[in-house]
């Protein structure tokens, strides 16, 4: 082949652009060496690339250069007998994938603790609520059936007063006239002490009648209106201190009395 | 326009053969543009083009002493560098899902002509002339540049003869060449 028909044969284009086989690349390199026109078009024919891809070039990121250049930096410094001598190749892409999926789960993994506690903390937060909102729900209950008592249009409030035993106690009688019902209010009572009990009478025909123990333990937060035993009638109630339990007759100390 | 107003070819080579890190800025700031733009058009990912043009950066430098100016010039060897690199990526298994050329399982046979449509495709200026050649022409020009197969890959996986490979390269070559001079 003369130099003619070697450039015009298309070899050298693609020569420069890395296309060709081992072989050809040696049968290039060697026409170089010999002729200098084939030289100087394959330099021309690189200028022409060349100039194609500077007009079609693309400005990477501005900090691509600082990283580029602390990278071959590290080269560098890190591992100066290696310069001349094999490649190191700084950046697998594996690597780096590896790197990048190892501090992806990391970070999930911590993503999930603080979601964790938070949903504990918030799980926490949401049981304290409804225990209080049960307990507001309790408390609203006895109080609606408290003021159901006191709000009934049959309702007769009949007022205990202290006695001497105790001057500063009180307590509240609602008697039903339609029903018999009878409820005691034991709020003004002062805590009865362990081991003993108050017992509410209903004065009939001038003898008390037992009319049943109150509760003054505090079952919920406060002490509600009881429901006690109905009466067709009574002339009046009296509360006494008697054993837990009660008694069938009055043993202890009259603590408050009202007359209807 | 090989902008070495700074240093000529040869001195930029000299002091990139001794490691002069000025000298490397220099030819960073020069063809780094030109460099992404190739990769960029095989490469669908601005992080993965930038990477790969990163570690492209990292080889030219650990490799420099491979250049030989005697084979070709300085911007040659590194965009055939840097081209071989990426297409090298883009095969590597993790990465098949980024690649805007689909090398599907790297055989020559899957080829698809992926470019036909795409304007975007101008590396060093070729695609726009590639659409202009004869698809079975141009199919060989893109299966060796951009998806990086041998002569003899290509001849046997299209079941052409490699002489016959050889012909129809340089027939396209002389194609482009032509079109290159009209424009």
């Amino acid at each position: 082949m003369d130099t003619r028909e070697i450039i015009s044969s298309g070899i050298l284009e693609m020569y420069a652009m890395g296309i060709t086989t081992e072989a050809e690349n040696l049968q290039v390199q060697e026409w170089l060496r010999i002729y200098p026109e084939v030289a100087a078009e394959l330099s021309h024919i690189e200028i022409d690339m060349e100039n194609f891809a500077q007009s079609n070039a693309l400005t990477p990121s501005p900090d691509l250069k600082s990283k580029v250049l602390r990278s071959v930096q590290q080269v560098h410094f890190a591992a100066p007998e290696k310069i001349g001598g094999k490649v190191v190749n700084m950046l697998p892409f594996w690597k780096k994938l590896a790197a990048a999926s190892v501090l992806l789960l990391l970070l999930s993994a911590v993503t999930n603790l603080v979601f964790f506690n938070k949903y504990q903390t918030a799980q926490k937060t949401l049981t304290e609520k409804e225990e209080q909102l049960l307990a507001i729900e309790d408390s609203k209950k006895g109080i609606e059936a408290d003021m159901e008592v006191v709000h009934n249009k049959y309702s007769v409030p009949v007022a205990l007063q202290g006695l001497p035993a105790a001057p500063d106690a009180a307590a509240k009688i609602f008697w039903m006239k339609n029903t018999g019902e009878l409820y005691v209010d034991p709020s003004n009572l002062p805590d009865a002490p362990s081991g003993k009990q108050y017992q509410l009478w209903a004065i009939v025909d001038g003898k008390p009648v037992d009319a049943g123990m109150i509760l003054t333990t505090k079952k919920g937060n406060n002490y509600r209106i009881q429901k006690m035993k109905s009466f067709g009638k009574a002339e009046a109630f009296a509360i006494t201190l008697e054993k837990e339990g009660g008694n069938p007759t009055p043993e202890g100390e009259m603590y408050v009395m009202g007359k209807m | 326009m090989p902008q070495l107003s700074k240093y000529t070819e040869d001195e930029l080579v000299a002091l990139l053969r001794l490691k002069d890190e000025a000298a490397f800025g220099y030819l960073y700031d020069n063809y780094a543009g030109a460099l992404n733009g190739v990769v960029s058009r095989m490469v669908d990912d601005q992080q993965l083009s930038e990477d790969i043009l990163q570690e492209a950066f990292v080889k030219i430098w650990n490799n420099f002493e491979h250049y030989d100016h005697t084979k070709g010039r300085l911007f040659t060897w590194i965009v055939n560098l840097t081209r071989n690199l990426t297409i090298d990526v883009l095969r590597s298994k993790g990465f098949k899902k980024q690649q805007k050329i689909s090398t599907d399982e790297n055989s020559v046979s899957n080829y698809h002509d992926k470019f036909s449509t795409s304007e975007k495709f101008d590396t060093i200026g070729l695609q726009k002339q590639l659409t202009l050649l004869k698809p079975d022409q141009k199919q060989l020009i893109d299966l060796a540049y951009y998806y990086g197969y041998t002569q003899d890959e290509i001849s046997k996986a299209l079941n052409i003869p490699l002489g016959t490979v050889k012909t129809r390269m340089r027939s396209a070559i002389i194609e482009l060449r032509k079109m290159m001079h009209e424009t």
